[in-house]
């Protein structure tokens, strides 16, 4: 049995035990999820206490609507569903601090960047400049980098048509090169290299 | 979500999204799995929530209704016989009056815009698990 399959046998099983009145039994939802979980909700906010905070709303809102899991889709796309649709509100309710897309400074020429450090820092400036973008197209680059670049899993999160993702997705990624023009050279002329399962890591692999 | 090697953005093809794909990934801090499951067994020892007391509340929402309904008849009827008085009546009189029939339009509105955002409330009330 593959991991994946093991996974959404535990998660299953889990369900059902929650929902026979077994809270505890949650607790193997929540350490098999909770990691996943804050990485995508520190990709919404950058900012690891309120990751925190976010994920465990989630997974309380899980808790609360287990029994709305229709099983029609797998628990995780349900779950992350979920979880986007509790960070989007919860953000929207208290914004994190962010600066406009504009004011995000170019990152410094190559000439300084032997220096790790200071990669890291420019890599950081376009993540962050990320959350500077309109909502409507922050969104899908967050996700659709959190689900490793494969866009059916963004769409399926976002309760989206693929195309309207891709779209949107097309229209950020402009957006973000028209910022940091370097990187504008390097795109692979909009053109998404949606990630075949050998390159893409599981997420699931990523699980304590 | 793996950490990557970092190689700058200006050596590499493809720099946006190995830069957006390439993070490092964040481990829940150690409290938080007995920090979740605290409240998920504070809200399962938690009494059920009170149900809405619909048979209690039907008849005086019935009364409700017969009264505002009543009313919007009346409102309707004194209007309309106000209208039959008013073209009779010289064209300096206000607007409102002069024209009665737009306000019952302005009146009906009002009326299907407080039952719409009762229904939404109440659907919204109901999706959260408050009612």
């Amino acid at each position: 049995m593959s991991p994946n399959s093991t996974s959404a046998t535990e998660d299953l099983a889990d369900v059902e035990r929650v929902l026979a009145g077994d809270a505890a039994a949650f607790a193997g939802i929540v350490r098999r999820w909770q990691s996943p979980l804050i990485n995508m909700a520190w990709r919404y906010c950058r900012d690891r206490g309120r990751a925190e905070e976010l994920a465990q709303e989630a997974l309380l809102r899980a808790w609360r609507g287990l029994a709305q899991w229709r099983r029609e889709s797998s628990f995780s796309t349900w779950l992350f569903a979920l979880a986007a649709n509790v960070f989007r509100s919860e953000l929207k309710r208290f914004p994190t601090v962010n600066l406009p897309l504009e004011a995000a400074p170019e990152p410094s020429g190559p000439a300084s960047q032997h220096h790790a450090l200071a990669e890291k820092s420019s890599q950081d400036v376009v993540r962050r400049a990320v959350l500077a973008l309109p909502l409507r197209y922050r969104e899908p680059v967050i996700l659709f980098y959190f689900h490793e670049m494969d866009l059916a899993a963004a769409a399926r999160t976002m309760r989206l048509p693929e195309g309207t993702l891709k779209a949107r997705l097309s229209r950020a990624r402009a957006l973000l090169r028209r910022r940091f023009p370097h990187l504008e050279d390097e795109q692979e002329a909009l053109g998404f290299s949606i990630a075949t399962p050998e390159r893409r890591p599981n997420i699931e692999a990523h699980r304590n | 979500m793996k950490p990557t090697a970092t190689k700058t953005a200006e050596a590499n093809p493809a720099a946006l999204d190995r830069i957006l794909t390439a993070e490092e990934e964040l481990l829940p801090s150690s409290g938080f799995l007995a920090s979740v499951m605290e409240r998920v067994q504070e809200e399962a020892a938690a009494p059920p929530p009170i149900p809405f007391p619909w048979k209690r509340a039907i008849p005086g929402i019935l009364v409700a209704a017969a009264v505002l309904g009543g009313g919007a008849v009346e409102l309707i009827r004194h209007v309309l016989s106000g209208a039959s008085e008013i073209s009779l009546a010289p064209p300096q009189l206000p607007a409102v009056v002069a024209r009665p029939l737009p306000s019952v339009g302005w009146v009906a509105l009002a009326l299907g815009a407080s039952l719409l955002s009762w229904m939404l409330s109440h659907r919204l009330a109901g999706r959260s698990g408050l009612l």
